[in-house]
């Protein structure tokens, strides 16, 4: 039966716990608290270690908080993040995304940086400044920098706050085994979507819109020990979907991978969430990796990069990219239907469209259809917020009292 | 030497081959392919400085790849394909060309009927000369655009 707007605008006969209020997709002050109170104070992937090999290789990136930063190998292999901004007039440093510099001079006055963020040349500067300010005053400002779980980059700019391993806790227990040998990126692309940045988040952690994906129905819905995998959520609002062993030969076109990943069962899968907006994805013989940039409420960069071993013949590469570019690429089958939908919920979630609440009632047993996964999510986001995502403006009480 | 009948000939095969996918006629097309013929889509990341494979085919599996799509959920809106024949480069014994062509692909938005540019790159074809009458024999999509928004299922 069809609602009145009354109806529509009614809570959800669930517990609190199980459904979101949609403003917290679009509303631009959520979205100004959400840079302060996670992206900030959160530990983000940057890069992988293999994208910057050598000394003083380095790589931009944006993040999500909306400082320009530079990760950059040293002199001493050592991998440290400053921010793009040269201390002097604010210009930006470096420009390409990714290069080797020794030296990293801004274009502007050639005020010159080393691999340490140390200020090493300030042209002119006793002419100008004689002796009150030098090159001790104008050093970078660097973010915590740590390398780990699979060599990726990871950075904090809260100076303060736990280290990653108390950030990850356990939640990446089930997937060390699977990245003990060094890995190498080998795809990399950016997709901005109108829509917010959660959205894309939840897409990762709700295996339900699998319905969504022909190949996922008929390569994993339809086989034995899909209904048995079970969603795990850790402390600080991480979660993990188990293993299941994917049929890819169902697929017309498709073929049981021959590279497979060492240690893990061929056609394994195994995905895990990491907060707020990072995605580990192993599927038999690719390790792909999500991280989310929002540029606003509605608008999100999502960074994908796909990832081999560093060990890999050119046959095995071949095949891993193959593999990969099936479902994963920029053509793959999954990935533009993923897209297009969260690309349809921007539409229809935008401010103004009246959408009112956002399910995630499903509970079967934490499997693999059950919502759980994003009800963590949005736990650990209530609680980091300061505001239940089923009432962020403390407008009303729900329905039912919180699971 | 090309002559200016292969030439011609090659130009409208490479033609004849966007009009085709732009129709979404897949039999038609792959009627312009030679039985070896391998399809691939490339770039080249600055980010992570390396060349890419986003597709790679050969004429079964793109012809599967193709078929498959009445599957999938897709973005509907049609897109054109636009080249432009630059160089032909026919080997010394006549049975083969290098065919370098730019590419720029617009989408059209079903609601409204708004173009925009989606992607610009070259085509890269090997086309296979025979008394038949030219062949695709190989392309090589080499996009420079990336940043592909939301994406598309069907190949450039």
């Amino acid at each position: 039966m069809a609602k009145n707007a009354a109806e529509w605008a009614a809570r959800p006969k669930f517990p609190a716990s199980h459904y979101v209020d949609a403003r917290i997709y679009s509303d631009p002050t959520i979205f100004e608290e959400e840079k302060e109170k996670l992206f900030k104070r959160c530990w983000i992937i940057a890069c992988h270690e293999s994208e910057i090999p050598n000394a003083y290789d380095y790589r931009l990136f944006s993040h999500p908080a909306g400082m320009p930063l530079i990760v950059v190998r040293g002199d001493d292999m050592k991998v440290r993040t400053f921010y793009n901004i040269c201390p002097h007039r604010g210009n930006a440093i470096l420009y390409d995304p990714a290069g080797n510099a020794k030296r990293m001079t801004c274009i502007f006055h050639q005020w010159s940086f080393d691999t340490r963020g140390a200020c090493v040349d300030i042209t002119r500067a006793e002419q100008g400044y004689q002796d009150r300010f030098g090159k001790q005053d104008a050093g970078l400002r660097e973010v915590r920098t740590e390398v780990g779980f699979g060599g990726f980059v990871w950075v904090n700019v809260d100076d303060a706050g736990p280290t990653l391993k108390e950030f990850i806790g356990p939640a990446l227990d089930m997937l060390e085994p699977y990245m003990q040998e060094p890995m190498e990126v080998f795809h990399f692309h950016k997709a901005v979507v109108n829509t917010n940045f959660k959205l894309w988040h939840d897409t990762n952690s709700e295996f339900y819109h699998d319905f969504l994906h022909y190949f996922n129905r008929i390569t994993g819905m339809m086989q034995p020990g899909y209904f048995d995998r079970k969603y795990v959520g850790y402390p600080n609002g991480h979660a993990s979907v188990g293993s299941m062993e994917i049929k890819y030969d169902a697929y017309e076109g498709s073929k049981q991978r021959a590279v497979g990943w060492p240690g893990l069962a061929p056609g394994g899968w195994i995905l895990i969430d990491i907060f707020p907006g990072m995605t580990y994805n192993l599927r038999t013989s690719v390790l792909r990796m999500d991280t989310v940039v929002p540029l606003g409420p509605d608008t999100l960069i999502i960074e994908f990069r796909g990832l081999g071993l560093k060990s890999d013949t050119a046959e095995q590469r071949r095949q891993r990219v193959f593999d990969h570019n099936v479902i994963w690429g920029p053509f793959g089958r999954n990935l533009h239907e993923d897209l297009l939908g969260v690309h349809g919920q921007g539409i229809a979630l935008r401010s103004g469209t009246d959408a009112r609440w956002i399910l995630q009632g499903r509970q079967e047993n934490s499997t693999i259809h059950d919502e759980v996964g994003m009800r963590h999510y949005y736990a650990e986001w209530s609680q980091r917020m300061g505001r239940p995502a089923y009432d962020p403006f403390h407008e009303g009480k729900p329905a039912r009292a919180v699971a | 030497m090309t002559t200016s009948e292969q030439r011609h000939a090659i130009e409208e095969l490479v033609y004849r081959s966007c009009l085709a996918l732009d129709a979404k006629d897949w039999k038609g097309f792959l009627e312009l392919c030679d039985p070896g013929f391998r399809y691939a889509i490339t770039a080249f990341s600055p980010e992570i400085r390396k060349d890419m494979t986003w597709l790679d085919h050969d004429k079964d599996g793109f012809a599967t790849l193709l078929g498959n799509l009445p599957k999938h959920n897709s973005d509907h809106s049609p897109i054109t394909r636009h080249a432009t024949v630059y160089t032909v480069d026919v080997d010394a014994l006549g049975g083969e060309a290098k065919v370098i062509s730019a590419l720029q692909v617009f989408r059209t938005a079903l609601d409204g009927g708004a173009t925009e540019l989606f992607a610009v790159g070259h085509l890269h074809d090997t086309v296979k000369l025979a008394s038949g009458g030219p062949k695709l024999g190989a392309r090589t999509v080499r996009l420079d655009t990336r940043l592909l928004g939301f994406g598309y299922h069907v190949p450039f």
